[in-house]
């Protein structure tokens, strides 16, 4: 009497990965597969992954098949019949990856064998949830609240159109030319010359025309549902920033804090709708525009599929989200699912309780690209400009704001308190109307001019709340600011979530006398568990975030263990590479024995997930949160990515085994437009260096050379910190690939760097030995015989390298108008890769 | 002010005060709901109970007419985490402090919440105080306090009143009920008389009703006089019959049940709920001192309808020879899932069939 | 023609689950019970309460189909078949018969049905579940479990969609014009 989507037995499962990086596709994703893929073989399936992203790793696990290819059509369905696949996830791949699923199932012959199924949602589903109109049909004909849009072609309509529609009103081409406005219309005299104007958009003189939600509430809300249409809610998100700005760009607070229970029950109750109306198994995303005065709910976005939300829900809540999705996806009932290592049992079938508050705070890329000159426009819309985003945790908002907040603030330059002390009356509330970036630190120093709660809410469309407790962070701040060495005022403004840095600043001392203050006052974080029974049962819980209230619920690991520090939000030119890096660096520790503890903030990769490293600290990664873990874990050794210098340093000052993963601040840029760069990539042990290969960077474009001889370069009086992968680097007018240099040439003119993670990656997949695992290896002393083996044998092996890695296209102008270009090696978005046979018909 | 919650087993848990300054007496209990929390403090389940919620912060909805349980909270103290500020002007006219205050109910914050649940899902309900000075003489005044056990008696209707409507009519027999079940009835247009616990069999079948809800309502079931349960008896054969909360707990013990209290009660809103017959799977808020002994079920009079999956509880009952069934459960929402409205749906549906039948 | 949902799945759910425990309630029990469902759709209906029944008492409740049109007595040429499917030939002497349909129009269905049974033999009850009564009896025969009562007019359809057949669960009007 129910349906399930798997209506064939499952034996072979193919996985579409989500390909390079970009706006709005980090990494969860390739975490989400990563994570499921272990549990797959464990029952018995063939997995398969496609994927041409270098930083998949998912196409590392050993539970899979990995396909390292461009993720076309043609690809996937060769593998599909080579490999005899029956069944195929698209849901996990996100957006792109159902799209593409929809196009090969389009294009499938007769004569290609059976289409296989796609699990989680029909074959017919997935093309009706790609087809925004048609979805909008579907919901429109439930009964379900969306926005509709309707057509005009002449003024007279359009008119009738408003009558009907009522005022405020979005105006947008129909079938548009190639640039095209979107037009808020919300007096009456404004609509004319806007269907004037966006009918010169429209290849057909037509423009759709439905009702503005703009300031409006944004809501996201986490479902999942089994093949019975058991339906359970998972988690709940809620955007501080109204609707017109994009939901990425926003920041956004879990659980939802300032809407009234029937509201959030109601938007519960559509999203369970839907998840019944799309027959899905599996999880969904509902974004909602509410208004509670109004007492109005509209349905704006459905994402039955793996999407930065649902990576975040699970972090925050501590739901297994993947895991469990993948079983329902498998017809497996809600109550049956089966959850491993060391969940509680009921806990897939409870909804997760929070009695903490996430925040999670968007990154932009503004700042790094004003540091290199480059001018954007910073006002914020309904585009995505974040690159990424940190998550803070607290019991308090305020607390998790501010830790938040400290969690962006090494790369992110412009916020700092005094940021807006200096902006004018007129552009304040500009901005209040137009927001920007810092709107966060605009709002309190509107409060600091004695601007009115009522009077900013109204102006910014943000809750009241939310003033209210800047308030209460501000009048913390005057409190620390004007009573210093206080140990009372201490304890509150470390409740607060102010590191011992920002407290020393405001009291003109350093860092180690706070911390010597707090000590003596025993002044010292009480760690929680993220806990989805928020206290009902006993956890086996592994994740904790730091407060300071009275009970710590979190003890020692062991006397073995090592602490990895992540490496935090993505920025613009560091995305993904970081978390995958400290994954691999996870994995090696685990091999190794040790026992590992992780501290990270960011949702968007798999450095969080529970089963990758034996404890998880999701903080914020100053020196003050470090070492408070540090004090209480007791680490054999802190591992590092040696682009945190002020964190390594300090660390060393305080007597810590600090082990640094070679890395340099910022990415290189790329060479010059008639040039390439030649890197000789060689790994260094500690004492001698290993010449690995030669790599030729050339317009976007990143190969290994097929040379073997490397030999002749002199690499015994580099000046090198420690173990890890580095290059010897210089620029040539070469335009072309090719297959030698003359490694005479190096002699002069190169210069030393640590080898770009992203480059590290290349290799790895490129040569098939994980070189992140030799580092650690390297740095913990432990490279073996066979490793010896390899580095002596490694440029032998280059012949056979057949890939290239290629720079992803990011549309900048969309996102970020930037005026000039942007070098898209230093501020890489994402890259992918693609065989080295050059195609006659590639444009590249 | 710096204020404190001291428990009869000796632990203090300190805090701010807000709400009224007073000092009160009452059995604490803990809800883990994220939401709700107006709704949740004045229903009269919690009468005389003091409750640690664990949402991180209450307050930032403001208060609401339109989402009061009760006329009045009657609860004995609000520990929370965090207070929202909001303003009070404009839609949001009255604030959880200044609610509380009028109530003369005193609140706590910024109290280790976590803590405190964690340190009651061990030790279960205690007596519980709320005081300015956590010393021997507070604790010497929390060991001599006797709770009463009169709390349906100051909750429920001491007079009968009317909801009219258009539809069927249905009897409530009043344990001390939550608004939701009259919003319920009303959204099925039923035409309702809420009847004190204490009137006659008589005067209710005079009344000649299509159906007869029992409400939820305060404290231990096996408080109530044996007279109800006679009533309950001889109702069921009468009309078709709903028990909710408390209401359920009366009608199993009416058909022979036993109640069993739990060692830490459950208030929340995240448990799976299994109905039996479909094997489907929903959420309610749930709030619950005692269960139904499975052990005592009558299985040639009762059936088993409904279990939350993670106790494995009876969550509904169901008679064997007449229309009567239960829900331990808050079927009406408020807060909450409304998921299990259509138990309410059920009732109604029954009603016409059994009208149809005895027209 | 125009269509309209009366009964989503959801609620053709929980007419199926209100039908079972009003049948328990009526027999006493799943004792000697026999459901009986009408092809197609009916069949399916009387499997599901079947399933019910087993949930909730843990018995297995024993159901036979019963394809009647070769019985209705206003098709033509009528024969002595009697179209009833069951595994192991059950024996309906005795036993309390539940006749399961999905729609109760004109009645004519039903006492094709009770012809049928009472062919075979001497059941100590029948009694009638239909999830829709849409009204417009032609015969003196009334339901004792009705999911849903729908008043109709003649010019109206009603049509039950049953998931193993149609692949989702509703009941629709169906407005001819």
């Amino acid at each position: 009497m129910w349906n399930s989507t798997a209506k064939h037995p499952i034996k072979n499962i193919l996985f579409i990965g989500a390909g390079p990086n970009g706006f709005g596709v980090q990494g969860e994703n390739d975490a989400a597969i990563y994570q499921v893929l272990p549990e797959l073989h464990g029952l018995g399936y063939q997995v398969f992954v496609i994927d041409d992203n270098p930083y998949a790793l998912s196409l590392e696990s050993l539970a899979a098949q990995a396909f390292w290819q461009p993720l076309t059509v043609e690809n996937i369905k060769k593998i599909i019949i080579q490999a005899n696949i029956d069944t195929v996830v698209a849901t996990f791949g996100g957006r792109r990856s159902m799209q593409i699923w929809e196009a090969l199932a389009q294009d499938w012959q007769d004569d290609d064998g059976p289409l296989p199924q796609s699990l989680g949602l029909a074959n017919p589903v997935v093309a009706q949830v790609n087809n925004r109109a048609e979805l909008s049909t579907l919901l429109t004909e439930a009964g379900l609240p969306v926005i509709e849009s309707e057509v005009a072609a002449t003024q007279d309509e359009a008119n009738e159109l408003m009558r009907k529609i009522n005022l405020p009103l979005v105006i947008r081409a129909q079938n548009p030319i190639q640039s095209h406005t979107r037009q808020l219309v919300s007096r009456l005299d404004e609509l004319e010359q806007a269907v004037a104007e966006v009918r010169a958009q429209s290849l057909t003189a037509e423009v759709l025309i439905s009702k503005a939600i703009n300031g409006m509430k944004e809501i996201g809300m986490e479902v999942v549902r089994d093949f019975r249409g058991n339906c359970m809610q998972v988690g709940t998100s809620e955007d501080m920033d109204p609707i017109g700005i994009h939901s990425a760009d926003s920041l956004s607070v879990s659980p939802v804090l300032t809407v009234q229970d029937p509201f959030l029950a109601k938007m519960r109750s559509y999203a369970f709708q839907i998840a019944n109306l799309l027959q899905l198994e599996g999880l969904l995303h509902v974004q909602f525009a509410v208004d509670e005065a109004r007492d109005l709910i509209y349905i704006i976005k459905v994402s039955p599929y793996f999407d930065q939300l649902a990576s975040r829900v699970a972090m925050v809540t501590g739901y297994p989200l993947a895991l469990v999705s993948m079983q329902l996806m498998l017809g497996t009932p809600l109550e049956k699912v089966y959850l491993p290592h060391d969940f509680n049992e009921k806990m897939a079938m409870m909804e997760p309780m929070m009695d903490h508050i996430a925040v999670k705070l968007p990154i932009f890329p503004f700042g790094d690209l004003a540091a290199a000159g480059v001018k954007v426009n910073r006002q914020l819309g309904s585009i995505q400009k974040s690159v990424g985003g940190t998550v803070g945790f607290g019991r308090t908002f305020v607390e998790a704001l501010e830790k938040a907040i400290r969690s962006a603030h090494f790369n992110n330059r412009s916020f700092s308190p005094t940021y807006m002390a200096h902006i004018s009356d007129d552009e304040l509330i500009q901005q209040l109307i137009h927001p920007e970036d810092n709107r966060v630190l605009l709002f309190i120093e509107a409060l600091r001019r004695g601007y009115e709660v009522d009077e900013l809410a109204e102006l910014s469309h943000v809750d009241e709340f939310y003033f209210y407790q800047l308030q209460s962070l501000i009048e913390i701040e005057t409190a620390v600011e004007r009573h210093p060495d206080q140990a009372d005022i201490l304890l509150r403004a470390k409740r607060s979530g102010l590191s011992d840095g920002l407290i020393a600043r405001f009291w003109r001392t350093n860092f180690e006398s706070i911390r010597q203050l707090a000590t003596q006052h025993q002044i010292e974080p009480t760690y929680k568990a993220v806990d989805p029974s928020a206290g009902e049962f006993p956890e086996n819980a592994h994740q904790y975030y730091a407060s300071f209230e009275f009970e710590d619920e979190s003890t020692r690991l062991s006397d073995q263990s090592i602490l990895v520090v992540g490496s935090g939000a993505y920025r613009i030119g560091e995305t993904v590479i970081g978390g995958y890096a400290s994954t691999i660096i996870l994995s090696e520790l685990r091999r190794l024995q040790y026992q590992t503890v992780m501290m990270n903030n960011n949702s968007q990769d798999a450095t969080l997930l529970p089963h990758l490293s034996d404890k998880q600290y999701l903080e914020p990664l100053e020196i003050s949160d470090v070492m408070a873990v540090v004090d209480k874990e007791n680490p054999k050794a802190i591992m590092v990515p040696g682009n945190r210098r002020k964190l390594i340093r300090a660390l060393k000052d305080l007597g810590q085994n600090v082990l640094v993963i070679p890395k340099d601040k910022h990415l290189p840029g790329g060479p010059g437009e008639n040039q390439s760069e030649f890197a000789l990539n060689f790994f260094y042990d500690g004492q001698q260096a290993f010449a690995l290969n030669i790599s030729q960077h050339r317009d976007g474009e990143l190969r290994i050379l097929p040379q073997t001889d490397l030999d002749s370069v002199d690499l015994k009086d580099l000046s090198l910190p420690g173990p890890g992968l580095f290059q010897l680097v210089f620029h040539q007018q070469v335009t072309q690939p090719v297959a030698h240099v003359n490694l005479a040439d190096w002699q002069h003119d190169s210069w030393l760097r640590p080898m770009p993670f992203g480059q590290i990656a290349f290799l790895s997949k490129a040569t098939g030995v994980q070189w992140f695992r030799l580092v650690v290896r390297a740095l913990l002393g432990q490279l073996g015989e066979g490793d010896y083996r390899l580095l002596a044998e490694a440029p032998a092996c280059n012949v056979f390298l057949n890939q290239r890695m290629i720079n992803a296209r990011t549309d900048f102008q969309l996102h970020l108008q930037p005026e000039g270009d942007l070098d898209v090696t230093r501020f890489e978005m994402g890259v992918r890769v693609a065989p080295v046979e050059p195609r006659s018909h590639e444009s590249e | 002010m710096q204020r404190h919650l001291i428990l009869e087993d000796g632990s203090v848990f300190t805090g701010e005060g807000f709400g009224a300054p007073a000092t009160t007496f009452g059995e604490i209990i803990f809800d883990t709901a994220m939401t709700g929390y107006q709704e949740t403090i004045t229903n009269p389940i919690y009468d005389g109970q003091m409750i640690a919620f664990g949402m991180p912060v209450a307050g930032a909805n403001g208060i609401h007419a339109e989402a009061n349980e009760s006329m009045q909270p009657t609860i004995r103290g609000m520990i929370v985490h965090d207070l929202a500020e909001v303003s009070t002007n404009r839609q949001r006219r009255m604030n959880l402090d200044r609610f509380l205050k009028q109530y003369n109910i005193p609140g706590l914050y910024q109290v280790d919440t976590r803590q405190l649940i964690r340190h009651l899902r061990e030790s279960g309900p205690q007596r519980a105080s709320i005081v300015d000075y956590a010393d021997d003489h507070a604790f010497d005044q929390l060991i001599a306090t006797v709770l009463t056990n009169k709390q349906v008696k100051n909750t429920a209707t001491p007079k009968a009143y009317a909801n009219p409507g258009r539809g069927r009519h249905i009897v409530v027999i009043d344990f001390g009920l939550k608004h939701g079940i009259l919003r319920m009835l009303d959204d099925h247009e039923a035409n309702v008389s809420v009847l004190p616990y204490t009137t006659s069999i008589n005067e209710i079948l005079t009344l000649d009703p299509d159906g007869i809800i029992l409400s939820t309502g305060p404290g231990n079931p096996n408080s109530l006089p044996e007279s109800v349960l006679t009533l309950i008896r001889v109702l069921q054969t009468k009309a078709p019959m709903l028990g909710v909360g408390l209401g359920h707990e009366l009608f199993a013990l009416a058909n022979g049940a036993a109640l069993t209290a739990l060692p830490a009660e459950y208030h929340g809103m995240n448990h799976p709920i299994q109905e039996i017959i479909t094997q489907q799977i929903f959420y309610a808020m749930q709030g619950r001192g005692y269960v139904v002994d499975d052990q005592t079920i009558n299985h040639k009079k009762m059936f088993v309808t409904y279990r939350d999956l993670v106790d494995n509880s009876i969550q509904g009952l169901r008679h064997r020879d007449y229309p009567a069934f239960s829900v331990q459960l808050f079927a009406d929402g408020a807060p909450g899932p409304t998921e299990a409205n259509v138990v309410y749906s059920d009732f109604f549906e029954t009603v016409e069939d059994y009208v149809e039948q005895h027209s | 023609m125009a269509t309209k949902e009366v009964l989503d799945q959801a609620s053709l759910q929980r007419a199926l689950t209100r039908i079972t425990y009003e049948i328990l309630e009526r027999n006493k029990g799943g004792q000697g019970l026999i459901l009986v469902g009408i092809k197609t759709r009916g069949e399916f209906l009387a499997h599901r309460i079947a399933n019910r029944l087993e949930q909730l008492e843990n018995v297995e409740i024993p159901v036979m189909a019963l394809d009647i049109t070769s019985y209705r007595d206003d098709v033509l040429d009528a024969s002595d078949q009697v179209l009833l499917d069951s595994d192991d030939g059950i024996n309906i002497v005795d036993k309390n018969i539940v006749i399961v349909d999905d729609v109760l129009f004109t009645g004519r269905t039903i006492r094709a049905a009770l012809d049928a049974l009472i062919h075979i033999g001497r059941p100590k009850s029948i009694s009638l579940a239909v999830l829709v009564d849409r009204g417009h009896r032609e015969l003196p025969i009334r339901a004792d479990f009705v999911g849903k009562n729908i008043p109709t007019a003649q010019n109206e359809k009603i049509r039950v969609l049953v998931d193993e057949v149609d692949g989702r669960d509703a009941v629709e009007i169906v407005h001819a014009h």
